[in-house]
């Protein structure tokens, strides 16, 4: 694996950037302390990197919880959870506490192995997804080299263990749910993968931390230089944002377990921890996901005005991947669920072309940038995105119009 | 050399298993077993890239489709199926043999040595081979598969009610 | 096929020359669900929500539950009831059991020994309050009425029943004075026919007496005859 380890810096105690390595630095200073072996340092180090992040991780998922209801209760105007504790703090405790102490009922006609895999299967994943993001100017727990390419492929894992939840609970909603899963997941990762592309065109590198060192600098002096404040990066990035919703089964976009219908999906039959394992991996998918949303399209670390270089990089990283999981949050109660047609022809329909046209115009991009075309580069793409969006408006209008509503399987 | 002295047999018992199992759900959850596995055994030989594009394409979209259609299409009568094994055995080995003497002397023989400079290929460079020196293969290869995505798309599409 | 019936206002798409910008409704929406959760935070008129046990929203002068029993002055002799059973038997679930006081002598006291409405099958309906001829009976405002003993617990008893006219004001204040100032009126009548007949009886006596003495050789009478 050396070669797909960037080598990491030389660390410079207790300063504010590099407050998150401090576990893993003093975890190695210990063992070194003790003249254990190299291997035996690594080991340490690596382990105590794993434990910084799963710990911010885990804290997190829990006040997103909470926060999460607090959000989708103002938006209702209710107060939301505030029994335990002030402001309902201790909320995710009290979840925790009933989940684990709640029955695990394995259905009779599961398969047994497959069933307790299918969580385990779950949060893997989505742990190792984690490890991967640059959260830092200093702190990447695994500079990979192909980062990005690891990111997606663990999507796949996914994809894999919400089948197998589905088909081992040996019942149907749990079937149908995995199978909507599946159809959603495999349709939504085309739209996530073609507009990363397009930030791999232009950043040149399948390497998270390059990706983000790519966006530092402003434009103009003020204007930082983030592949969201460019043509192609915009719809890029709301079509990355839109496929990721996708991706981590969020409304408007949660029909893999959509309560109304099939009770909880793929997730209907798996009680106590195991079910709040697959809570979590969900959550920590839904970080993850914005993770990378936020790296590749957010500037990740970089601060968004420049003379801000005082402020620790991690807490840029920190604060964009809040803002992004409000947005996740405000579309929560906001939207209501898709229907699976709609919500496959908006995929196929919608974000497909428009993130296949963010390839070329990233090219033109690209090009015209190296030429030194700088403004001719602005032109040319938002022309490259804005007619298409334009002609595709005028054929929804023109679909809207002709279409006379018809319901196959609810007439009278 | 230890990955590939713990992974190749763990491949070739899953790749077993995928055969041999009744349940098409379970050989194909056992096929994707395999398929990452050999997606770990190409990270593990240093070829990364590689690696990973084999779990995406082949773990994340070929076996779950495989899956997938295992599901839609109406399940054999598996007790049948495992009556009919062991006529089925004969006749696999006969197949499957002379493939695996061939395979092995071919190998044993031919496998030429990676020249100097290839053993870390950087992906920048494959991505460079892949549109400069093949990219008639590679062009060759989008068309067909836009070829078959259209056909799909054709085949699936709803026959239309309006006359 | 024919054409849908279209409950709700038809989709703006479908008028002429109205032009929708895919994601301009979604962005609408978002403004919505947005402003609510900002002024959620600040306008008072947004938040109705009462955290019930520490606050309670007032309850309603029409809200009903379980009768409770009304009494003046004193839970014991005070108590309106009269043990008529009249609500017994107006009780469509029958719930009401009432048993009737009486003395050493078997007579009865016109008061009830046992009064007991079963919390688990009363229905609410009220029919007992309309039929009470003596203001005795009222529905509750009462609705805290979980108990971890769901037999005994739901059996209420003349004790958890009897509230006092007060209660009854408090709880529904128009119609408790409507009866309060009725019942005085009552009470005043009464008193005015009383006294008026004892007014009548001790003239009539005053006669007696007078006769009495004027026949001297008679047998002595009954004293008193009150009614």
């Amino acid at each position: 694996m050396k070669t797909l380890i960037a080598q990491a810096a030389e660390p410079s105690l207790w300063s504010p950037e590099w407050l998150p390595l401090l576990p893993k630095r003093l975890v190695e200073n210990l063992l070194e302390h003790f003249n254990a072996p190299g291997w035996l340092v690594s080991i340490g180090g690596i382990a105590a990197g794993a434990a910084t992040v799963l710990a911010v991780f885990m804290t997190a998922f829990a006040l997103l919880s909470l926060i999460e209801r607090k959000t989708l209760a103002r938006a209702q105007n209710r107060i939301g959870p505030n029994r335990a504790g002030p402001f309902g703090i201790l909320q995710p405790v009290a979840d925790g506490i009933k989940m684990l102490t709640k029955e695990d009922i394995v259905p009779a006609k599961a398969e047994k192995l497959l069933h307790l895999l299918a969580p385990i299967l779950i949060v893997i994943p989505a742990i190792m997804a984690l490890g991967v993001l640059p959260y830092g100017r200093e702190w990447t727990p695994v500079p990979l080299e192909l980062g990005l390419l690891f990111f997606f492929a663990l999507g796949a894992l996914t994809e894999v263990s919400v089948f197998i939840a589905g088909w081992a609970s040996g019942s149907k909603f749990p079937m149908l749910g995995a199978m909507r899963a599946i159809s959603q997941m495999v349709s939504y990762e085309l739209p996530l993968v073609l507009s990363a592309i397009a930030v791999i065109m232009v950043s040149g590198t399948l390497s998270l931390p390059e990706i983000v060192a790519h966006q530092g600098g402003y434009h103009l002096g003020f204007l930082p230089a983030w592949h969201i404040l460019t043509p192609w990066g915009l719809v890029g990035g709301l079509v990355f944002f839109i496929a990721s919703i996708g991706e981590a089964n969020r409304c408007p976009f949660d029909l893999p377990e959509g309560e109304s219908e099939i009770v909880a999906g793929h997730m209907t039959e798996y009680s106590g921890f195991k079910y709040a394992l697959f809570f979590m991996g969900e959550y920590l998918g839904l970080f993850a996901i914005s993770g990378l949303g936020v790296t590749l399209f957010l500037g990740g670390w970089q601060a968004p005005f420049p003379g801000l270089g005082f402020v620790p990089s991690w807490i840029w990283f920190f604060a964009k991947l809040a803002a992004v999981i409000f947005l996740f949050l405000w579309i929560r109660a906001t939207f209501p669920r898709l229907r699976m047609d709609q919500l496959m022809r908006f995929g196929w329909l919608a974000l497909i072309p428009m993130s296949l046209l963010t390839i070329p115009a990233a090219g033109i991009w690209t090009l015209l940038h190296r030429a030194g075309h700088g403004l001719i580069a602005w032109v040319v793409t938002i022309a490259l995105l804005v007619v298409p969006f334009v002609i595709m408006t005028v054929l929804f209008n023109r679909g809207l119009a002709r279409s006379n509503r018809t319901y196959r399987f609810a007439e009278s | 050399m230890t990955a590939l002295l713990i992974l190749s047999p763990l491949i070739m018992l899953a790749a077993l298993g995928a055969v041999w199992k009744a349940r098409p759900v379970h050989a194909g959850l056992l096929l994707a077993l395999t398929l990452s596995l050999a997606g770990m055994l190409y990270i593990a030989l240093g070829a990364e890239f590689l690696g990973l594009v084999q779990f995406m394409v082949y773990v994340g979209a070929v076996a779950v489709l495989i899956v997938f259609a295992l599901l839609i299409t109406r399940p054999r009568d598996e007790i049948e199926e495992i009556a009919r094994r062991p006529k089925s055995v004969g006749p696999g080995l006969l197949c499957t043999l002379p493939l695996l003497a061939t395979l092995l002397y071919t190998v044993d023989r031919t496998l030429p040595e990676a020249p100097p400079g290839t053993a870390d290929l950087p992906v920048r460079r494959i991505g460079e081979l892949l549109f400069t020196t093949h990219a008639p293969a590679v062009l060759a290869v989008a068309i067909l598969l836009t070829a078959v995505m259209l056909g799909a798309a054709l085949f699936a599409r709803e026959p239309s009610k309006k006359p | 096929m024919k054409p849908p019936t279209q409950n709700g206002p038809k989709p703006k798409s479908a008028k002429p020359g109205k032009w929708v910008v895919p994601g301009l409704g979604l962005l609408q929406g978002l403004a919505v669900t947005g402003k609510n959760m900002l002024q959620s935070f600040y306008k008072k008129e947004r938040m109705t929500t009462v955290p019930y046990p520490e606050q309670r929203a007032p309850i309603s002068p029409n809200y009903r539950n379980i009768p409770f029993l009304c009494y003046d002055d004193d839970p014991e002799a005070g108590l309106r009831c009269t043990a008529c059973k009249i609500c017994e038997k107006s009780c469509p679930p029958e719930c009401i059991y009432i048993v009737m006081d009486r003395d050493e002598n078997g007579k009865a006291l016109k008061r009830p020994k046992v009064f007991d409405i079963d919390a688990s099958v009363c229905m609410g309906c009220g029919l007992c309050a309309e039929v009470c001829p003596f203001d005795s009976i009222y529905m509750d405002g009462q609705f805290e009425l979980a108990t971890d003993d769901r037999f005994e617990g739901l059996q209420l008893h003349l004790h958890d029943l009897a509230k006092s006219a007060e209660y009854h004001l408090q709880l529904r204040p128009k119609e408790a004075s409507e009866v309060l100032a009725r019942r005085k009126a009552d009470a005043e009548k009464k008193a005015a026919k009383a006294a008026a007949k004892a007014k009548a009886d001790a003239e009539k006596k005053a006669k007696a007496e007078a006769e009495q003495t004027a026949k001297t050789e008679d047998p002595p009478k009954e004293e008193g005859g009150s009614e």
